[in-house]
């Protein structure tokens, strides 16, 4: 960080550091943030809801109790959105649909009370695909989020506006939720940091389901500690969520800054490298990732995975059947009130047996022993790419029928690992590509040693999207 | 041998069956993207049909076993 640097370019440290020695105020760095939304926003619809009175009413909060010598933790002053399926207390959620155009929760997610807690800052909701489902639509109550490297192509999603939003500095975390990759899909197409904790580790209460048991709450960073500081606000033991883990809460920034010396990966290339229709560049840059985690002192072994085939069928049939029965009624009786991906995804949840879901869950077990015990059993983590190909362009995708994912995230939904998505490079057309470290059940902070060592040695985080500003901020 | 269009069609036909069986009425212009769906979901059922003695339990699908060898607290 220079003198010079912009205030949204700073990492929540830094901006933390400065908060803490008097040269800045929330109110500052929450002004300006709301500035860059207004200016940038109508390009981006990557906010579906500012709520800029109570950003600066929690700024004025912040201020006032760190200079009285209060500090409740890393998040203390600095700002911070939330994807619209987490309900906030007196604040519209709408999952971005017109089911819940009116939604106003009278409680707050998990998640959200946690911020509060800590002394966070909200700037707003956050553009998802409806119900975290369904595309970049534009038959719904907002428009789709673009992408701030190109505004022609997709975020990916669903937590597409979380995407869009770190990555043009809009905010410096965002939470998503992920179910088959919505986290680590828009981290991937939008050159961001986003991870998705194990399963378990962040609790989901208050956060509108999708697939009960693959859904993962997780944020959407620039920097890889500034998802570590995230997680130490958000993690913790909800005895109120099912599948809430009562583990012990690491200190998430523990590892980072080491060298990769003493671990060992594995790199299951054949398992995305053989795929039909994989960019060469994606393999290109994964493959030299792996090239640069080895100069960083880890021992780096080609293995083999099971079929990507067979995880993504585990995981999209286990999706589809969870995410009939959850919007069953209303796929029923209102049919027309979904927008046209979602219903259409949706419906094909009521076309599986009994049988189907039993053999998926079958087939879960034994893929989850193959990740965790046949190649984790052995291995720190395992790197692998996150798609197929940069972000496609948004009018590329059909009107019919909803666009086939390339992504390859779903193994890790069926597994519940820890996984960090992480850029790697750019695309000649200028897009961001990316790969996946996966980690061992709760081992977040391996994970993000990884992700933090190869952030500084790659030096990609110092490229950011040229975005042309109406107003200068 | 049955013609492409042949398949299409009992494919559809299969679909209006479930759709009835849920009591669903797709609505026309959606029906495109229900039966591709279906078509694709039925592809991947078929791939869950591994070859597996009945022993093999749907139980116990997360093993914490690599992560307690790694972190002593």
């Amino acid at each position: 960080m220079s003198a010079s640097t912009p205030l949204h370019e700073l990492s929540i440290a830094e901006a933390g550091r400065r908060l803490r020695d008097g040269t800045l105020s929330s109110t500052m760095l929450t002004q300006h943030a709301l500035a860059r939304i207004a200016s940038l926003d109508p390009l981006l619809h990557a906010f579906v809801l500012v709520t800029q009175e109570r950003a600066l009413a929690d700024a004025d909060r912040a201020d006032r109790e760190l200079k009285s010598g209060i500090d409740k933790g890393p998040m203390h002053g600095i700002p911070y959105a939330l994807k619209d399926i987490y309900a906030t207390a007196g604040i519209r959620t709408t999952c971005h649909s017109k089911l819940l155009i009116d939604n106003v929760p009278a409680d707050d997610s998990v998640v959200e009370a946690k911020f509060k807690a800590g002394g966070a800052v909200l700037l707003g909701k956050l553009a998802t695909h409806e119900f975290a489902i369904g595309g970049p639509s534009f038959d719904l109550p907002f428009p789709p989020a673009r992408n701030p490297w190109n505004l022609d192509h997709f975020t990916g999603g669903s937590s597409s506006g979380s995407g869009a939003a770190v990555a043009a500095s809009l905010v410096r975390t965002a939470m998503g939720s992920d179910t088959g990759g919505s986290i680590r899909g828009p981290a991937f197409y939008c050159g961001t940091v986003g991870l998705k904790p194990t399963y378990g580790l962040v609790s989901r209460r208050g956060v509108f389901p999708l697939s009960y048991t693959l859904d993962h709450c997780g944020p959407l960073t620039w920097t890889v500690e500034d998802t570590a500081l995230t997680m130490q606000v958000i993690a913790g033991h909800d005895p109120l969520d099912p599948a809430s883990a009562n583990v012990p809460i690491t200190d998430f920034s523990s590892d980072l800054g080491q060298d990769l010396a003493g671990l060992k990966l594995a790199y299951p290339r054949s398992f995305f490298a053989t795929q039909d229709g994989i960019s060469p560049e994606v393999v290109h840059s994964v493959d030299a990732a792996a090239e640069q985690i080895t100069r960083l002192g880890a021992v780096v072994e080609e293995v083999s995975l099971p079929d990507f085939q067979l995880f993504n069928a585990c995981g999209r049939v286990i999706l589809a059947a969870e995410a009939y029965a959850i919007h069953e009624q209303d796929l029923l009786s209102r049919p027309l009130d979904y927008g046209r991906y979602a219903y259409q995804r949706m419906m094909a949840g009521a076309t599986l047996s009994a049988a189907d879901l039993t053999q998926a869950l079958r087939l879960r077990r034994e893929l989850s022993t193959a990740v965790n015990e046949g190649i984790l059993g052995s291995y720190d983590a395992i790197i692998t790419a996150n798609g197929l190909t940069p972000a496609p362009r948004i009018d590329e995708f059909p009107v019919d029928v909803p666009p086939m994912s390339t992504l390859q995230t779903i193994p890790f939904n069926v597994t519940g690992n820890p996984v960090l998505a992480i850029p790697t490079g750019f695309s000649k057309s200028g897009l961001p590509l990316g790969m996946q470290i996966v980690g061992r059940a709760f081992d977040e902070p391996t994970v993000l040693r990884i992700g933090a060592a190869y952030e500084v040695a790659s030096g990609w985080i110092a490229k950011r999207p040229s975005l042309e500003l109406p107003i200068a901020v | 041998v049955g013609t492409r269009d042949d398949g299409d069609a009992a494919l559809e036909r299969e679909l209006d069956m479930l759709m009835a069986r849920v009591g669903a009425e797709v609505p026309a212009d959606r029906k495109a993207g229900v039966i591709a769906g279906y078509k694709d979901i039925k592809r991947m059922a078929a791939l869950l049909r591994q070859p597996r003695s009945a022993a093999a339990e749907p139980s116990n699908i997360y093993s914490l076993t690599p992560c307690l060898r790694r972190r002593p607290t």
